[in-house]
């Protein structure tokens, strides 16, 4: 049992950081260059089941579950939760929403925003 | 001998409680509520350096049971188990591999211990979207990985225990 660690972190610990690192990376290309499609849509959840899809046009909703309300402001350019009265306050903080993959989770409220990429791919896009 | 290991243990099981607790004061790493940045891992990781992998579970769970116990709300014991049970298996299956200092050990384990929780989140909404919070969070858990290696090499350095 006292096979004592070296106390330094040498380089296959920087290994292991490659590798979470290189994760994360591969995981986050696909939602941050997502290019903003203008055909993407907004799909809300609430209380684990799809009620809702918005296109990214200028609209307002409120949807209220599990005792709090959340306030969500579309626009062509982004969605996003201007008040809402739950505790946390996690869903206002999150901001602006508006590539696909992105979205804001209101846990208390049990609500999720989500940005839906258009089915189509860019290179259809191009071909046609 | 047996005694010795008890009581280090049970002191061990208040502070990661202790710790879990002091986290959930400051606001999560990512806009995604219910998820800690797993300070509570420095003591799996030293339990499981100075006592071993049994006893650094039983930890664990008295850990996660008794902090869902003091939060009363089922949903943040999904998040501590899946979160907890994910870096206590990254860091026994590392620990395995010895050329790994407990910092790769712990980075590890942070890691997979915001992998567990972004899970306990997908499970809780019944929805993918928390997935996409993975990348900050495994960026975040070097961080926080590199913290929890780093008091963790100073505690067995100095074997308060
Ligand atoms: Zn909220």
């Amino acid at each position: 049992m006292n096979k004592s660690p070296d106390g330094k972190p040498n380089k296959y610990d920087a290994l292991v950081v490659l590798v979470v690192l290189a994760l994360a990376a591969a995981l986050g290309a696909r939602v941050w260059f997502a290019p903003k499609s203008p055909a993407a849509e907004l799909v809300v959840s609430v209380g684990n089941t799809e009620c809702e899809r918005i296109p990214f046009d200028d609209t307002e909703r409120e949807y209220t579950n599990n005792g709090y309300t959340v306030h969500l402001a579309v626009t062509p350019d982004g969605a996003w939760v201007d008040h809402a009265d739950c505790p946390t306050q996690d869903c206002v903080r999150t901001g602006v929403i508006s590539r696909p993959g992105q979205s804001i989770v209101c846990l208390p409220a049990r609500i999720v925003i989500a940005v839906e990429g258009a089915e189509e791919s860019g290179w259809d896009a191009i071909a046609g | 001998m047996k005694t010795k290991q008890l009581t280090t243990g049970a002191i061990l099981a208040a502070l990661a409680l202790a710790l879990s607790y002091v986290e959930g004061m400051f606001p999560p790493p990512v806009p995604l509520p219910g998820v800690k940045l797993g300070l509570a891992n420095i003591v799996t990781l030293f339990a499981l350096y100075t006592l071993g992998a049994p006893s650094a579970l039983a930890i664990l769970l008295v850990r996660v049971l008794l902090g869902a116990m003091f939060a009363g709300n089922a949903s943040a014991l999904i998040f501590s188990l899946l979160g907890g049970f994910s870096a206590m298996l990254a860091m026994v299956a590392l620990r395995r591999w010895e050329k790994l200092s407990v910092y790769g050990v712990s980075v590890g384990g942070a890691a997979a211990h915001n992998c567990g929780q972004v899970a306990a989140a997908m499970l809780t909404l019944g929805s993918a979207a928390p997935a996409a919070y993975l990348p900050p969070l495994l960026v975040a858990a070097v961080f926080s990985g590199a913290l929890t290696g780093f008091v963790c090499s100073l505690l067995l350095r100095r074997k308060v225990f």
